[in-house]
């Protein structure tokens, strides 16, 4: 048996990431029960300080891939030190989070060292033995239990689990990574545009998803209803991507993370990557045909039903009751 | 200039998942597919370099039978030719297993750009794209939501977390892996769908493409045990009866928010 590495991620403004400490939880939970290691590796440049800060912290032993060449995210340059990282530390579990980078170098990684590959594990368990690992699969409708053989690369879901507040007195040594030849070149990043929909400020949130059909519906339906409230549009990312409002009303990991006294979600399913922009809300109403729609998770109040019948009369009531 | 696109043809979105027999993935008798919603963006994407030069679209799908009408669609909205692998080996090998299917007909085809999607609607892996570019040694780039090519090279957007973008150059060849939204998708024409018709279709096995010892379920090494409908935990307060009770109801709730 190996050892568990885990990969910590540095955010852009030069900070480990949060999730990264997620994993350790993950880690400490899966060494403790399996008789594994844990190692760590903290990829960029420049990052003594924070390598020695992620030893301390829980990472244990860390090693440091510290190049010029790694200072920003570079698909080809980080698989090659996950890789290094990986055989240096003798480990057959890789736990990455499942961020931007996470996803894009992460089955790269496996594919070069002819291993599995899970990604965004809300759960990974000991039992019997064995890892077992536990994902949504059809955009959070079911969840799946897998196993896998021999080295196994892992993406965790940010937030599925806490961070670890606990300590280690790991320390630090410097990896050598090869870094010649590499193909992908990072050029920049770009902040989102500034736009005049700032959700984050409303009290009231009245979205709309896929279940709405069309623009029209929204102007028809959703619009009246916000405006009776006091409150701004929201929309799920199917809206967006078919063009029916813009992707300033996005609610989600690719748009607004949200938190208003009120959120109606009208039609939205409930894919994670909505959830996790409107989740933190004070009081979460739904409204969807589908009984099992994940909407319903977070959701304070639920109406299972066609929200063409409910929202026109809701808005008629609360006009009413507004005097 | 070639480009290969990679579809994979899923259960509609509104399609009733009901989870199969022996727990490990859904009874698929009986219900709709569809082109993975995520693809028809990377296919789009194809059909614009196409359209912006002398670039074949060939289209790669690995599935049943069913697939082949996933294929004539993207024919008829403008790909040139399509590969159909046909072989449940193929079906039963996991994401590694299928990559390996892929990146070897990507070595017969020897494409400028290979379009994926992110991710399938069905597994939500997004897995196969980066493996792919490995096992064919090409840079790859995902979550991508624009591209600008130049004569060696495709400067790319990806999405990032709150709305924020990463700028990246890839050489080409490369992969790129498509984010929905990126483009507006075409439908198909009634003259492409009847051009369609005598577009070519190649179906090979893992064994025609030389990986069939490589793949199948007994090569994989990711496994579903079982899949499940989720422990409901925190399931909300459904209010019942009818329109009149439930809007009264609602507006109870809103009013003690003091939001109104």
């Amino acid at each position: 048996m190996g050892n568990i590495l885990i990969v910590a991620e540095i955010t852009n403004t030069g900070a480990i990431r949060e999730a990264s400490y997620e994993l350790v939880s993950i880690a400490r939970k899966l060494a403790d029960a399996s008789g594994r290691d844990i190692k760590s590796v903290v990829i960029g440049s420049g990052v003594g300080d924070l390598a020695a800060e992620f030893a301390s912290k829980g990472g244990g032993d860390t090693l440091m891939a510290d190049d010029a060449a790694l200072s920003d995210y570079n698909v080809d340059g980080f698989s090659r030190a996950i890789s290094a990282a990986r055989e240096a530390a003798d480990a057959d579990l890789v736990l990455i989070s499942n961020t931007p980078a996470g996803w894009d170098v992460a089955p790269r990684v496996a594919a070069g060292l002819d291993a599995a590959y899970i990604s965004d594990c809300f759960n990974i368990e000991l039992e019997d033995g064995n890892l077992v690992f536990y994902r949504r699969v059809f955009n959070g409708k079911l969840d799946a239990q897998l196993s896998a053989e021999g080295v196994v690369v892992v993406t965790v879901q940010p937030g599925a689990t806490e961070a670890y507040e606990g300590s280690s007195d790991g320390g630090t040594s410097a990896l050598a990574v090869g870094l010649d030849g590499l193909r992908t070149k990072f050029v920049a990043v770009e902040q989102a545009e500034a736009t005049g929909v700032d959700l984050s400020k409303a009290d009231v949130i009245v979205a709309g998803g896929r279940g709405l059909g069309s623009p029209e519906k929204f102007e028809e339906v959703m619009k009246p209803l916000a405006e009776v409230l006091g409150g701004a549009m929201g929309a799920s990312r199917p809206v967006v991507d078919a063009g029916w409002l813009e992707h300033a009303y996005q609610v989600g990991s690719s748009g607004q993370v949200v938190s208003p006294k009120l959120y109606i979600a009208a039609g939205i399913s409930g894919a994670i990557q909505h959830l996790v922009g409107m989740k933190a809300s004070n009081f979460i109403v739904a409204i969807n045909k589908d009984p099992d729609a994940p909407i319903f998770e977070v959701a304070d109040v639920g109406v299972v039903g066609d929200l063409f019948e409910i929202l026109p009369p809701l808005t008629a009531a609360l006009t009413e009751a507004k005097g | 200039m070639k480009v290969m696109v990679c579809l994979k043809q899923v259960p509609h979105q509104d399609a009733r998942l009901d989870v199969a027999a022996d727990g490990s993935w859904i009874q698929e008798d009986n219900i709709k597919f569809e082109i993975n919603s995520y693809d028809t963006y990377a296919l789009e994407e194809a059909l614009r370099a196409k359209d912006a030069g002398e670039a074949e679209v060939v289209v790669v799908s690995i599935g049943p039978d069913r697939v082949t009408q996933a294929l004539r669609t993207a024919l008829g909205m403008g790909a040139d030719r399509a590969v159909h692998v046909k072989d449940p080996e193929a079906d039963a090998s996991d994401s590694l297993g299928k990559a390996k299917i892929l990146a070897a007909i990507a070595k017969q085809e020897e494409p400028d750009v290979i379009y994926c999607g992110l991710m399938a609607d069905d597994g939500n892996f997004s897995a196969i794209p980066p493996m792919l570019a490995e096992l064919a040694g090409m840079p790859s780039a995902t979550g991508v939501i624009s591209s600008e090519a130049s004569d060696t090279s495709i400067t790319v957007r990806r999405e990032l977390e709150g709305g924020c973008r990463e700028v990246v150059e890839l050489p080409r060849p490369c992969l790129l892996a498509i984010q929905t939204g990126a483009n507006q998708v075409r439908y198909a024409s009634l003259k492409g769908i009847m051009q369609a018709k005598k577009k070519p279709v190649d179906v090979k096995t893992a064994a025609d493409l030389g990986v069939g010892e490589q793949v199948g379920a007994g090569a994989a090494k990711v496994k579903i045990n079982k899949i499940y409908i989720p422990p409901k935990s925190d399931q909300a307060e459904l209010l019942e009866g009818s329109t009149d009770e439930i809007v009264t109801q609602l507006v109870g709730k809103i009013r003690e928010l003091g939001v109104l």
